[in-house]
């Protein structure tokens, strides 16, 4: 990247139109777009259509939004709900981790009544999930009702890692014990993980 | 003793229009997630930033779509004349409340919700203006910290010698002989002001010129910062490529 244009929080990068949009790190202000952030800016054009103004950062400061995929782990557990630790957002690694919670009616999209939390769980899994929308609460609400989110590392009662056999199955590798879980189904090359 | 002498100097040698010298240094401290050292003449502050991160105080009080900011504005012992007992007391707590609020003007919360902010400054030398000092350390130690911003905040002071000529960024001295003192935080680019404040009653006639005075220092301030920070991302930002590899995991 030659010639690039370094810049401070509140500078004026471009004219906010038809061909240009909001990325990273930048907000409008009364038709133009303005630099929130110090770096360098990038103008992104990918898409023939419109060009993405961002500005891109040595460390981008990240916190989980809703709709966000996050890895978490299991830390307490009962009847209802679970405790879980974000670790991280979207493949980004959090510096410290937030504390969710999931409750029993997240945590499959069928027979949700039917739902036994010790049947689905067991602390220190590693759970991938998805940030469900704000409420009043005060920590935030995850689900894991898509195919796609569940446990994904998990170690049996003996502390030997397991490997999924079915969507509510695993295996320990070492005694061979099946144990239940609510099993995440990975995509090949962690395509959901990077969205 | 007069403030400015007959040829138009100040006690310290500067003229009524003229700043002390800025120096700086961002990312001063590995462990706080941002931070920057200030020095405005002899007056020296740190400043050091936590966060975003999940919010410890208050958690029933806090706002459920936007950052909790938390401040705190302290002096070292050692940071005047004669030893300080407490870094902290009321006229710290005074300007702790000051500092949250010029800072929370320019911070882009909304990008941080159910997150908390810690802004932690400190006093390391004491010589007029610290409260000024601190915003822009603060400043500086928020975009060292990567935290989203609409504008810096800037800050200066100024007074009145002799009852009519008004004097930037001023010293100890002159804070403590001379008329009124000002204090002003603004966003230099929108022109809006964070901050208002003075010391003790000022006239009317003599408000206009000693803010403009102040807003001037502030605008000069800035356009210092800004090259200075300017030239700090020149220098760190290609050694660690712009952050681009993370786009490429």
């Amino acid at each position: 990247m030659e010639n690039r244009i370094v810049c401070v929080p509140g500078q004026r990068l471009c004219r906010l139109d038809s061909t240009h949009t909001l990325g990273k790190g930048t907000y409008k202000r009364q038709d133009y777009i303005y630099s929130s952030l110090a770096g360098i800016v990038n103008v992104d054009n990918t898409n023939n259509k419109i060009s993405v103004v961002e500005v891109l950062s040595k460390d981008q400061t990240i916190v989980p939004a809703p709709g966000d995929i996050v890895t978490a782990m299991v830390t307490t557990l009962n009847q209802d709900m679970c405790k879980c630790l974000i670790t991280s957002v979207c493949g980004h690694e959090l510096n410290e981790t937030y504390r969710s919670s999931l409750r029993r009616q997240d945590v499959r999209m069928k027979e949700i009544d039917k739902i036994d939390m010790l049947q689905c769980f067991r602390p220190g899994d590693i759970i991938l999930a998805r940030i469900l929308p704000m409420t009043e609460a005060h920590t935030f609400k995850l689900t894991t009702a898509e195919n796609e989110l569940g446990v994904v590392i998990a170690c049996s009662e003996y502390g030997h890692p397991m490997t999924p056999i079915s969507w509510t199955e695993m295996k320990c590798t070492k005694t061979s014990a099946v144990e239940y879980r609510k099993v995440a189904k990975i995509v090949q090359d962690n395509a959901d993980e990077n969205t | 003793m007069d403030l400015l002498s007959r040829q138009g100097l100040r006690t310290d040698g500067r003229r009524s229009g003229e700043l002390r010298r800025i120096r700086c240094k961002m990312g001063v401290f590995n462990q706080p997630d941002g931070s920057a050292y200030l020095e405005q003449g002899n007056t020296k502050v740190v400043a050091a930033i936590y966060g975003p991160h999940e919010i410890r105080t208050n958690r029933a009080k806090a706002p459920n779509d936007s950052a909790v900011i938390n401040c705190q504005y302290s002096m070292a012992t050692f940071s005047r004349s004669e030893r300080k007992r407490r870094p902290r007391d009321n006229k710290s707590a005074e300007l702790t409340l000051h500092l949250k609020q010029a800072m929370a003007t320019a911070i882009k919360t909304d990008l941080y919700p159910k997150s908390q902010i810690d802004i932690f400054v400190q006093v390391l030398q004491s010589d007029g203006g610290n409260y000024s000092v601190c915003v822009n350390a603060a400043t500086l130690a928020l975009i060292d910290a990567g935290i989203a911003m609409e504008e810096f905040v800037i800050s200066c002071t100024s007074s009145l010698a002799n009852g009519e000529t008004p004097l930037v960024d001023i010293s100890h001295l002159e804070e403590t002989m001379g008329g009124p003192s000002l204090t002003v935080a603004i966003l230099p680019i929108s022109g809006k002001i964070a901050m208002l404040e003075t010391s003790q009653r000022i006239h009317i006639n003599h408000l206009e010129p000693v803010l403009t005075e102040a807003v001037r220092g502030c605008r000069y301030i800035y356009e210092n910062l800004n090259k200075i920070i300017k030239k700090h991302y020149e220098e760190i930002g290609g050694a660690l490529n712009w952050g681009t590899e993370e786009y490429n995991i």
